[in-house]
């Protein structure tokens, strides 16, 4: 099993709503996308600060991250993607990388995520 | 947590017709990046009317231009006119630590602005703001 099957394990239940791996199942190809269904926090849309906080986090990735919402992809490195997706709180967006690092990627920004309403 | 302008982050100069306009613009982005980002605005004419003033461009042009480098964005018409004619008047080796940026100023200046806190190059910076000419809002 890849590394990123456990919750996050940052408090006594999980800090996303939903996290659920999406793996495609294959034996550790490099085409293997990882993704993970994270929720906003209550009270949180994505404006332009949570937005820069996911975007400073994913810059520090070596591994890209695409983040779905609302029928829209951004990079996660792109404020300006990011911000196009127009996730409000509650907004299911879904965290997808491929590759080398994929697991970890993913996991980073769906903490970043849990975080934000902190 | 930084209180001041850090060194080793790319800074921003905004350049534009009114001095409210790069003010508020300069507010916006400093809560996305943070305070480490240096903003230098140059707003309005010389009588704080609407234009410009290619003195206090080139002035804040040479104060930008040292390491690790400053992108340039501008709103319109004379405010373009006004960089170009500020670069010439630099040396070289001050230009060179500049990235004059075709992109819309507030795309621009947001996306530069984030990316600028991460401690990207200049380069990398100016990149993404070049990158917000093409990035869809709807």
């Amino acid at each position: 099993m890849p590394a990123n099957s456990d919750p996050p394990a940052n408090g006594p239940e999980p800090p996303l709503s939903r996290a659920r791996e999406r793996g495609s199942g294959g034996e550790g190809s490099l085409a293997d996308e990882v993704a993970l269904i994270v929720a906003l926090p209550d009270g949180i849309a994505l404006h332009a600060r949570p937005a820069a906080d996911l975007v400073r986090a994913a810059s520090k990735l070596q591994t890209p991250v695409t983040v779905s919402a609302n029928g829209k992809r951004a990079n996660a490195r792109s404020i300006l993607e990011v911000l196009a997706l127009g996730a409000v709180a509650g907004t299911e967006l879904t965290l997808s990388a491929s590759g080398p690092g994929a697991a970890e990627a993913v996991q980073t920004l769906a903490e970043v995520f849990a975080s934000l309403g902190s | 947590m930084n209180t001041s302008p850090d060194l080793a982050q790319v800074g921003l100069v905004l350049v534009s017709h009114s001095r409210r306009l790069v003010e508020g613009l300069a507010e916006l982005v400093g809560q996305v990046a943070g305070p480490g980002v240096a903003i230098q605005t140059i707003g309005g004419a010389v009588d704080g009317s609407l234009g410009t003033d290619p003195d206090r461009v080139l002035e804040a042009l040479q104060a930008a231009a040292h390491e690790p480098g400053a992108v340039v964005l501008m709103d319109l018409g004379s405010s373009v006119l006004a960089v170009n004619a500020a670069l010439e008047d630099l040396a070289d080796e001050q230009r060179a630590w500049l990235a004059v940026v075709d992109a819309p100023l507030v795309e621009g200046a947001v996306a530069a602005g984030v990316l600028a806190s991460t401690g990207a190059s200049l380069a990398e910076v100016a990149q993404a703001a070049e990158e917000a000419r093409d990035a869809r809002k709807l």
